[in-house]
């Protein structure tokens, strides 16, 4: 007996170890799959420099000094060079054009996008997300990010092209404080029969303007940004669609399609936009972004139209005599219901990098939890909603009306054209608001010279006589 | 002159010193304001000054080098157009040949040039010559518009120095080139202080080549400006804190070049 | 023998040779620095040439951007006039008012250091802080002079000058005047600082008026520096750039779109460059023009001056 259970052992032992060994190949073979290492990934490009540029502000900032953890990680050295929007603009612009491949990835706005793809300047990310050498098998951007900000941003003709790094939106700036104050509510009922509160509508935004401007005593109801400046035109947009208007008619920014932003719709929403002149301070029509923000933190305007990422500067008692006295909501809704715009600055790999993989591998690397949290706490405005639902950013007042506005935004038109034709809209409004022209005439030149730059391919809905 | 006048004239020239100084005054103490006090609604003259702004931008922002790049560049062009210059400016005065008007008018219409147009054919020349972000591409580009500045002007000045001290000195034993190197030049003295104020101040002030043509390390001064005009809110302290050291320079070599504008005007004393 | 050159061949260099070698660096700087880009641009004029627009690569298209500027640009015309408003009317006052500071400065102070280092501070500044600090001190609400001019009365409590279609170019010339009038008063002074003393002398003695003086003796002696220098104002207030696009952008509407200011649109925002060299070089075509026009008066006169004398 004995001798036979012996050698049953011994078959035992060899099958057993035949299994391990088996066993010990098989995971080698697909652990290997699983064991994505940053370190590893960036290994070949150790030792390189990679050069960005971006829009001097503290969303940019913040990745100045988080970058490090990045060079720590993989040796590659990250240069980030800051300038103003404008400079950011035409530097991108120049080296792209000349070739010079000075940048190896790019952080620019989302308008450009078309200008980009359509002269070949980027690459599509897939060559990257789909090699396995650079994605981590952890990052599922579809998932992780706000898809709809994630296509508006950074996509172009169905393809993605890069991150957002930043995703940005107005909603309504009001003072809270004056709305609960009993003597301004008693006095409100009295002349507009309901209370004061955070205007949902349009009427009720020009009942408060009114109520609000007391010249005298030096404050205003609104300011509107009436410079002859880009930041115009992003702030009539929240007007434009929320009376239902808008630029050209059309779901995609790529996409081109019938004019319509002379459309009655349109029309109503600039002829409402200029009567809010005579609520605003007497400089309103110099004021860009900077100019509104400064006009409510220093106490003269009651309500505004801001962008989200400038609400820490209001909230600053270093900066502001308002801290702490503000209140946010969605911008007030017309015909066109719950609607928002998204503006965003958007990660892109030239075509001329001459570092796209490691260059890729930062981008990846920056999108990760920890380091957009810190960057959404330092200014930023991150596309990833699991840092919106962070304990730290929800106490941020604007945290609600942003998520909000993020989730209804329209988009955007990114083809190559797009800042033309945004400069036409410029001058179209300024002529409007200098009283040059009607807000009709105004707008059924913009719609004849978009037609003029856009040809055949974008026809008038509403034809000019 | 009456006592009248003469009080009437000083006067003029105070009201005059004000209206040049007040921005600056203002400048300065927008420097020294926190945002909320820099933007009151009633001007305020009296407030607690705080120094915050211009660590904040120069060292912070990392702006300081930006003074050196400044410096440097703008001496080097205003160097560069007068060693360049001043002697064309000679032959134009005194030389004759054919076609001599046409050649000057030639050097005027080279400052016509929008700059907006040439800055991009530029770029594209110097980024493939590689040399794009140094200092050499903003010196070539700013003396492209300052050397017919030094002819324009230092021929006027040469035309006001009689041609008989030419002659006395030539006859003296001086070549051309002697003349003017050892008799004109010292005459010309103002001239040339009045032409290197202006070469320097245009260069150091100039905001499109410098911005097009450096990149990061070979930044101005004067291009970092815009750069603090955010959406998130203009910094007005830091702008006025870059303007107010940006203009201590200039207001260093423009009193110290003075010195030769009144020396200029003892040899004046002298020679008549 | 005095001089420094000893040998022969040295002394023709440097004697007969010196207009060629003093003139030689000048001209083949400007030649490579801007003839050459602006001969490029002058080429650009002709073609499609756009950074944004795929496909427009440089290919020739004739006179096509010129007959787009004749016949379909209003705003160019009118960008048109507006500068020549602007440049007339900054530069005939800051020549007056140069010319009277200057006089003003001979007379009383002479070339003292400190008063006069003072009154050139203004064109020391970089135009574009020059326009950010009269941004903040016309601002509406928070603008120094803005408070003081209407506690004067001088200025209604619901107006803003950089806001009023109406006021604004006026507001342009204005903060120029400010700006660049200490330089024509510094080359104004220089210059009568370099004057001979002799003719003054001489008239004196003649018994000549102050004012006869002024008028026959100054002035001519001063022409050719006045006629320079007002012909170089004139020149880069065409090109004004700086201050007035970070003051206003160009607005209300197109009340400050200079000339520059718009080529700039077309060459920076919308990268066209095959367009926006038909646009620079109209506009130099146009300061040749005025600039020769002027220049040949000048000159022309001056001949005048050799043959009475």
């Amino acid at each position: 007996m004995k001798g036979f259970t012996v050698k049953k052992n011994q078959n035992w032992l060899k099958i057993s170890m035949i299994f391990c060994a088996l066993a010990i190949l098989l995971l080698t073979v697909f652990g290997q799959a699983q064991a994505w290492d940053l370190k590893a990934a960036a290994k070949p490009y150790k030792g390189e420099t990679i050069r960005t540029i971006g829009e001097a502000l503290p969303p940019l900032e913040a990745l100045d000094k988080v970058k490090e953890k990045f060079t720590k990680l993989t040796g590659i050295k990250v240069v980030v060079e800051q300038y103003a929007h404008e400079e950011a603009v035409d530097k991108v612009m120049l080296d792209l054009n000349s070739h010079t491949g000075r940048y190896d990835f790019i952080i620019q706005p989302h308008r450009e996008l078309g200008r980009f793809v359509e002269n070949k300047h980027v690459v599509p990310l897939s060559r990257f997300m789909d090699d396995p050498k650079l994605r981590d098998p952890n990052f599922h951007p579809e998932k992780e990010l706000y898809v709809n900000l994630w296509n508006e941003i950074s996509w172009y003709g169905d393809k993605p092209y890069g991150f957002p790094f930043t995703a940005i939106t107005m909603f309504l700036w009001y003072r809270a404080d004056l709305v609960n104050d009993p003597t301004e509510r008693a006095g409100f009922k009295a002349k507009f029969g309901y209370d004061l509160k955070a205007p949902q509508n349009w009427k009720e935004y020009k009942d408060m303007a009114i109520w609000f401007t007391r010249p005298e005593k030096g404050f205003y109801g609104t300011a509107i940004q009436g410079k002859r400046h880009v930041a115009l035109w992003y702030e009539w947009l929240n007007f434009l669609y929320s009376f239902n208007g808008d630029i050209l008619d059309v779901d995609k920014g790529y996409k081109y399609g019938p004019i319509i932003i002379n459309s009655p719709e349109a029309i109503e929403s600039l002829d409402y936009y200029k009567s809010l002149v005579q609520y605003s301070p007497s400089d309103t029509l110099n004021y860009d972004w900077d100019g509104a923000m400064a006009a409510m933190q220093q106490n003269k305007i009651f309500e505004c139209i801001m962008w989200n990422d400038a609400t820490y500067a209001v909230e600053d008692p270093k900066q502001s005599t308002v801290a702490g006295k503000m209140g946010f909501d969605m911008v007030p809704q017309g015909k066109g219901g719950k609607v928002g715009q998204v503006e965003g600055w958007t990660y892109l790999i030239p075509t001329d990098s001459k570092n796209k993989e490691a260059a890729y591998l930062f981008i990846q690397w920056a999108l990760r939890y920890n380091n957009q949290l810190e960057q959404h706490l330092n200014g930023g405005a991150s596309p990833r909603p699991d840092v919106y639902a962070h304990p730290e950013v929800k106490k941020l007042t604007y945290s609600k009306a942003a998520m909000d506005t993020n989730a209804a935004s329209l988009p955007k038109a990114t083809f190559p054209e797009s800042p033309q034709m945004t400069d036409i809209i410029v001058l179209a409004l300024s002529d409007a608001l200098a009283g040059k022209k009607s807000s009709k005439e105004a707008l059924d030149w913009a719609a004849q010279e978009i037609h003029k730059l856009l040809g055949d391919k974008a026809p008038l809905k509403f034809p000019v006589d | 002159m009456n006592r009248a006048w003469r009080n009437l004239g000083f006067g003029i020239i105070v009201a005059v010193i004000i209206i040049a100084m007040t921005p600056y005054i203002w400048m300065f103490l927008t420097s020294i304001k926190t945002r909320v006090d820099a933007l009151s609604s009633i001007p305020k003259w009296a407030f607690s000054p705080t120094l915050e702004h211009y660590p904040k931008v120069f060292l912070d922002k990392g702006y300081l080098p930006l003074l050196g790049n400044s410096i440097i560049v703008a001496v080097s062009s205003t160097l560069l157009s007068l060693l360049v210059g001043v002697p064309a400016a000679y032959v134009f005065a005194r030389d004759r040949f054919s076609g001599k008007e046409d050649l000057f008018f030639f050097f005027l219409t080279t400052r016509m040039a929008p700059a907006i147009s040439v800055v991009v054919p530029m770029f594209i020349i110097f980024s493939k010559l590689g040399l794009v972000d140094t200092y050499l591409s903003v010196i070539l580009a700013h003396s492209s518009f300052n050397i017919s500045l030094v002819v324009w002007m230092m021929r006027g000045f040469f035309e006001e120095i009689p041609p008989e001290i030419d002659e006395a000195a030539q006859m003296d034993g001086n070549t051309k080139a002697g003349t003017f190197f050892r008799i004109l030049l010292p005459l010309a003295a103002p001239g040339i202080a009045a032409t290197a104020v202006l070469c320097f101040i245009l260069s150091w002030n100039e905001l499109l080549y410098a911005m097009i043509l450096t990149a990061f390390e070979s930044r101005t001064l004067t291009v970092g400006i815009p750069g603090l005009v955010q959406p998130h809110g203009t910094l007005w302290g830091q702008v006025a804190s870059v303007a107010v050291v940006a203009t201590l320079p200039i207001i260093i070599f423009t009193f110290l070049v003075q010195k030769h504008l009144v020396r200029g005007m003892t040899f004046g004393a002298i020679k008549g | 023998m005095a001089g420094f050159a000893k040998i022969k061949w040295q002394r023709i260099l440097l004697d007969k040779g010196a207009g060629a070698l003093f003139l030689t660096p000048a001209l083949i700087l400007l030649l490579v620095l801007l003839v050459g880009p602006f001969s490029y641009m002058v080429g650009l004029s002709f073609t499609d040439m756009s950074f944004s627009q795929p496909g427009h690569d440089g290919n020739f298209v004739g006179f096509a951007n010129y007959r787009k500027l004749m016949q379909d640009d209003p705003i160019f015309w009118e960008s048109f006039l507006t500068t020549i408003k602007f440049v007339f009317a900054a530069v005939s006052l800051e020549f007056l008012f140069g010319l009277c500071l200057a006089l003003l400065l001979f007379h009383l102070v002479g070339g003292q250091r400190l008063i006069v280092t003072l009154i050139l501070m203004p064109m020391m500044l970089a135009p574009v802080a020059i326009g950010l600090m009269w941004k903040l001190l016309l601002n509406g609400e928070f603008g120094m002079l803005t408070y003081y001019l209407r506690q004067i009365d001088l200025m209604a409590p619901q107006t803003a000058l950089l806001s009023s279609y109406d006021l604004v170019l006026w507001t342009m010339v204005g903060i120029d005047i400010w700006e660049w009038t200490p330089f024509v008063t510094l080359v104004i002074l220089a210059g009568l600082m370099s004057l001979p003393k002799e003719p003054f002398e001489a008239a004196i003695m003649d018994g000549a008026k102050p004012l006869r003086v002024f008028w026959d003796i100054t002035l001519t002696l001063l022409r050719p520096i006045i006629a320079l220098v007002m012909l170089l104002r004139g020149i880069d207030a065409f090109k004004e750039f700086d201050k007035v696009f970070i003051l206003t952008g160009g607005g209300p509407g197109t009340a400050t779109e200079l000339l520059s200011i718009y080529t700039w649109r077309i060459n920076f925002r919308n990268w066209d460059f095959g367009y926006g060299s038909v646009v620079a070089f109209m506009v130099y075509l146009v300061v040749l023009i005025m600039c020769s026009v002027f220049y040949k008066a000048i000159t022309w006169k001056q001949g005048l001056e050799g043959i009475k004398t």
